[in-house]
């Protein structure tokens, strides 16, 4: 049995080494963009059921944001959502045998939580510029700035590890007794790891909304 | 546990990849499909208020008309009222002018109408006091009746003018002595000796027979006659009853004594 922290090389060209988990994840990719280009083929004003569907999926994701993050969903709809979308799709990939979730490697986690970081600066520099993004290290006042530059490093490990934690230890415990055990017994602990796969999906995207709304200059002092 | 830095710089370009096409084909078109389509509501519904506006504009126009229909309706109707009253005032008056000319009028008829039965019963009254008394009359006979009625006769001839009494006593003139009953002649002589006496002279005489005067002694000259019978009296009697406009009917001559005086009358 194969350690289920190793990804093993799928191919291998010269340095360059492409893993299972960026194959699944080129899968998940494909078929997040081929759902979405089906789904929005023939979209109109008098909506189908599929476009109802489509369409509570973004009105909830705008609703959360609003209600998190306090702002207007445009900007941030696209990367909460994909966030959202993948870490979900790549957790209950699990259901497919054979198929090790993204999310639950090392690597996967780190570039979504690097994803994050890099978001918050980006998104923070765009509301309030530099300074305006710098100056929320300082707030409530100067002495808290390096306590805050090493929280805004420490939670983005801390997104890296609860996911990484909670998706790999699904996939640990269901490999361990289905190891042990007879066929149908994972079942329960599969479900489980579904429904924890969900909720960590939809915990990185409020996290992370929070992140980028923490970056966000105070209201009436927006440049 | 390594961290393969290959992997991770591929998935974290994925990931970013992924950002970008989902925000091409799914979150923009759906998110625009939303836009649109609260822009769409919005329209229809500005729309609906827009025309709910124009509906309550027609409204208020259409309430003002009608108010404008209902003050209109009241004026034609006050209108229609004073000239209604107007008319009814008018009939009333003329209604009012005619019943009282047309009551007026039935007064005066049944006024008309009670004087004239007043007058027919006060005729037929008198006609039938005057039948009866004749009647009653016709039955006085005798010497004692003529007797009165010579001395009547007798005291009217004194009566008259000097002149008439005259004239009476003319040459060729003769003179008739008219009584109910022939007299006989000790009655006759004693009549032509009082009106001898009378007259104061002695014109010729005649004797004529005249029932109808029921009862009496008259003289008739040419141009003068001296009443004096029960025929003449009750003429006059009736003529002087009230309403009796017209000559009273002459009695009928009958068999029943005279009972009353007469009064001579100059004719």
């Amino acid at each position: 049995m194969n350690s289920p922290l190793s990804s093993p090389p799928v191919w291998q060209i010269g340095p360059v080494t492409i893993t299972g988990d960026v194959v699944a994840t080129w899968v998940i990719m494909a078929v997040l963009v081929a759902a979405s280009l089906l789904a929005t083929r023939h979209l109109a004003l008098v909506p189908t059921r599929t476009q109802a569907v489509l369409e509570l999926i973004v009105g909830t994701v705008d609703q959360q944001i609003r209600d998190t993050m306090q702002l207007p969903p445009g900007r941030y709809r696209a990367f909460i959502g994909t966030l959202f979308g993948f870490i979900f799709v790549a957790n209950w990939s699990s259901l497919i045998p054979g198929v090790r979730p993204p999310t639950a490697h090392l690597e996967t986690d780190a570039a979504l939580a690097l994803l994050v970081f890099l978001a918050v600066i980006w998104f923070g520099v765009q509301a309030g510029g530099i300074r305006g993004y710098l100056a929320t290290f300082a707030t409530p006042n100067l002495v808290m700035v390096p306590l805050n530059v090493i929280e805004s490093v420490t939670r983005t490990f801390s997104l890296l590890v609860r996911l990484f934690g909670n998706v790999m230890s699904g996939v640990f415990v269901v490999g361990i007794v289905l190891s042990l055990a007879g066929l149908l017994v994972p079942i329960p602990l599969m479900a489980l790891d579904l429904l924890t796969g969900a909720v960590q999906a939809y915990i990185f995207a409020i996290l992370a909304m929070v992140f980028i709304a923490g970056a966000m200059p105070p209201k009436g002092n927006k440049q | 546990m390594t961290l393969n830095w290959w992997t991770l710089g591929f998935q974290t370009v994925n990931v970013l990849v992924l950002i970008w096409l989902l925000q091409r084909f799914f979150w923009r078109p759906v998110s625009a499909m939303i836009t649109q389509r609260q822009a769409t509501i919005r329209k229809s519904v500005d729309d609906a208020h827009a025309i709910e506006a124009k509906a309550a504009a027609a409204l208020a126009t259409t309430v003002t008309t009608r108010a404008g229909f209902e003050a209109e309706r009241q004026t034609i109707l006050a209108d229609a009222h004073k000239a209604a009253e107007a008319a009814r005032a008018s009939l009333l008056d003329t209604a009012r002018t005619q019943a009282l000319a047309l009551q007026a009028a039935a007064t005066a008829a049944i006024e008309a109408g009670r004087q004239a039965a007043d007058a027919a019963w006060s005729g037929r009254a008198g006609q039938l006091a005057i039948g009866m008394a004749g009647r009653l009359a016709t039955r006085l006979e005798g010497a004692a009746v003529q007797a009165l009625f010579l001395d009547s006769l007798v005291q009217a001839i004194r009566a008259l003018p000097e002149a008439v009494r005259a004239g009476l006593a003319v040459d060729g003139v003769t003179l008739d002595a008219v009584s109910d009953a022939p007299l006989d002649d000790a009655a006759r002589a004693v009549a032509v000796t009082a009106i001898h006496g009378a007259i104061g002279a002695q014109p010729e005489i005649g004797f004529k027979v005249d029932a109808s005067l029921i009862g009496g002694l008259e003289l008739h000259a040419p141009h003068l006659t001296v009443a004096n019978s029960w025929r003449a009296d009750l003429a006059r009697i009736h003529d002087q009853l009230p309403g009796e406009s017209q000559p009273a009917p002459r009695p009928k001559a009958s068999n029943a004594p005279l009972p009353l005086a007469t009064v001579p009358t100059a004719a």
